[in-house]
């Protein structure tokens, strides 16, 4: 019998040890992540969680590892609390509709962070990045510095997963831009990195094999850069800005790596998510749902182009750079 | 009359110790986890709001079905002297090959009455076939089964992915949708799979011959094959209803999900093996039960439920789950000395 209190006590101190519940009458809003692995996520749910207790919100916090089920279970289990509103980002576009709909019928707001839902009846809110816009100015930048340069550019484009609207919108953008310039940017190679790092330099490597004179490459996100930095050293065409041979490159995102590049003199350009803006967005689009004013179905984030040119006034809006900083 | 009392005092008292030793014996050895249970939720109510709400508790059976499912066959497997890696594999493909038939997008059957029938059949006929693969490599190739079953995981996951180019497959029909979400009168349906391969598989494991044979390999593989069991047959059965589970369970998390996915279940391993090992089934084989499995299965679940209800940090609950698992395979290793 012993051995059954000692275990009661042990659970109830356990639970007790963790519990950081709000108070009766605090709103409390669920926030469910797919993912932490990268940069931008776990900025994002930072900025998130801030922008709540700023507010005085209680948060609880869900992470599904990269398992829908799990996010589907954890999104049940917000509903099941009678949270007074959701805020995720989603495994990905489809896995995400039972989730949308089972919030829409315990009439609880939901808004996706970051990654839309795909088409449905089902009724969300959308805050997202200007992928395509985004995009288009860093690597129209990039074709400035390209023609300054007056030579002729062969392009390396890395693309995320296609399935990944994301992704699909960034590949769009970089298209639209290389295109204007055509005339001096011919795009030599396109690598599917379905967001997978050992892909992308796999991807990079041997496409520096069998086009040595790529000397442009625009990655679809930062994280990736790791990968690239590792194929352009063992290539031996990781040089600086200014440098003979300096291959002309620009990222997505505005992790730490892309800013620390960019301080270094190796990055061109970036595009950079301004994960703050997209943070106070989800949290006033939750309670704008809530207290039943309109809400736009999607609420999209300008981001900007951080470059050389700029790189002192606009670090101190580049989330990398805080991170960094921190 | 004084004589009558003393012996119906006597006969009572001696029942009512019989029957306090049954119970404190129910207690204390085989439902243990089951106690632990009750205990856990008892501990949380006052700190989790909404705990034993109606919408709660329902939405605690719903997600722990699909996984007392998984959990069940590999239990199986784990009485047989072996473990089964790969059923988040099955789960995987699975689904893929399930929604490749009845998707309305790009099935083979898409849009025909056939559609789910067909694409049920596909998934069940995966994961047994599969089953039976590891089961075979195991027996007539005599290969140790954590590497068959890891080496399948690794290529059925790939086989997954490239069937689909990793995308997700949705547009499934609504027939097989309903499995996920509907009913036989308040009854869900995933309720009564559930029931009927869990009756099914405690009737085989204690009221078969193939229960008994099941339980010998796993006791004394050896002793087993000398004492007549057909040693070979029993342990690939096992791994076909490991498998068979693991696609019954594809099937509940595909409908629910709405979506085909090649990337399904692909964090569920510990999960799996850790329902079957906290209710108590050993991984040194010969030990388990399915009853013991449902608390094991159910103790994680609301340790998951409880935690994330509490606003604990993804972080709190895993750890607190690993080290429930580790808790219960020391307790396994203890068992054994």
């Amino acid at each position: 019998m012993k051995r059954w209190v000692f275990a009661a006590f042990l659970s109830l101190g356990l639970i007790a040890a963790c519990n950081q519940g709000g108070g009766p009458n605090r709103m409390t809003i669920g926030v469910s992540f797919e993912t932490l692995q990268t940069e931008y996520w776990v900025a994002g749910f930072e900025a998130i969680k801030a922008e709540l207790k700023k507010r005085d919100i209680a948060m609880l916090e869900a992470i599904a590892d990269g398992d829908a089920n799990r996010q589907l279970e954890q999104v049940n289990n917000f509903i099941a609390r009678g949270v007074d509103g959701i805020i995720a980002v989603p495994k990905d576009a489809k896995t995400i509709i039972p989730m949308i709909r089972a919030a829409n019928a315990a009439n609880i707001p939901i808004v996706l962070y970051n990654r839309p839902a795909d088409k449905t009846d089902a009724k969300s809110v959308a805050v997202v990045a200007d992928n395509f816009a985004i995009t288009k100015a860093t690597v129209e930048y990039m074709c400035e510095q390209a023609k300054k340069s007056g030579g002729k550019y062969k392009a390396l484009l890395l693309m995320g997963d296609l399935g990944d609207i994301n992704a699909i919108g960034r590949r769009d953008g970089f298209e639209e831009a290389v295109k204007a310039c055509s005339d001096i940017v011919e795009v030599v190679s396109r690598v599917p990195t379905e967001w997978n790092q050992e892909k992308a330099q796999a991807g990079v490597t041997n496409a520096l094999q069998a086009h040595p004179d790529i000397n442009f490459i625009f990655t679809s996100s930062d994280f990736l850069f790791p990968s690239i930095v590792s194929a352009l050293r063992n290539a031996g065409k990781y040089k600086k800005i200014g440098e003979e041979g300096h291959v002309l490159m620009g990222g997505f995102d505005g992790d730490a790596t892309a800013y620390q590049m960019l301080r270094d003199g190796y990055l061109d350009a970036d595009g950079v998510q301004n994960v703050y803006f997209e943070s106070e967005a989800a949290v006033q689009a939750v309670l704008d749902l809530k207290a039943g004013k309109p809400v736009a179905e999607v609420i999209r984030d300008p981001g900007f182009v951080i470059h050389q040119g700029n790189l002192k006034e606009m670090s101190a809006r580049m989330w990398g750079a805080q991170v960094k900083n921190r | 009359m004084t004589l009558a009392k003393t012996e119906s005092t006597t006969t009572t008292d001696q029942s009512g110790a019989v029957g306090r030793r049954r119970f404190g014996g129910w207690l204390s050895a085989e439902n243990q986890v089951l106690v632990w249970c009750l205990l856990w939720v008892l501990a949380a109510i006052p700190l989790t709001p909404g705990l034993t709400s109606s919408s709660n508790i329902s939405n605690i059976f719903s997600n722990l079905l699909p996984l007392l499912i998984v959990a069940t066959g590999q239990t199986i497997v784990l009485i047989s002297g072996g473990i089964d890696l790969s059923v988040t594999s099955v789960m995987a493909l699975s689904s893929v090959t399930g929604a490749l038939v009845m998707s309305g997008d790009q099935g083979l059957l898409g849009g025909s009455a056939w559609a789910a029938p067909a694409g049920v059949a596909a998934m069940l006929l995966t994961g047994s076939l599969i089953g039976w693969l590891n089961g075979a490599a195991i027996t007539r190739l005599r290969m140790p089964p954590f590497i068959v079953t890891l080496t399948t995981m690794m290529f059925f996951s790939g086989l997954a992915i490239w069937l689909t180019k990793s995308k997700t497959i949705y547009n499934l029909p609504a027939s097989f949708i309903a499995i996920g979400s509907g009913g036989l009168l308040f009854l869900p349906y995933a309720l009564l799979v559930t029931i009927l391969l869990v009756v099914a598989a405690h009737v085989l494991l204690s009221r078969s011959l193939a229960g008994r044979w099941l339980y010998a390999c796993g006791h004394n593989l050896r002793a087993a094959e000398i004492s007549g069991v057909p040693v070979g047959r029993t342990i690939t059965r096992a791994y076909v209803s490991s498998g068979f589970c693991a696609a019954v369970a594809a099937v509940l998390y595909t409908s629910r999900l709405e979506t085909g996915s090649p990337v399904l279940g692909q964090r569920l391993l510990l999960d799996v093996i850790g329902a079957a090992v906290i209710g108590g089934a050993s991984l040194f084989g010969g030990r388990g039960k399915v009853a013991w499995t449902i608390y094991g299965a159910l103790f994680l679940t609301l340790i998951d439920n409880t935690l994330n209800l509490a606003g604990q940090s993804h972080f709190t609950i895993m750890m607190v789950k690993g080290g429930v698992i580790l808790l219960a395979a020391l307790l396994d290793v203890l068992r054994r000395r």
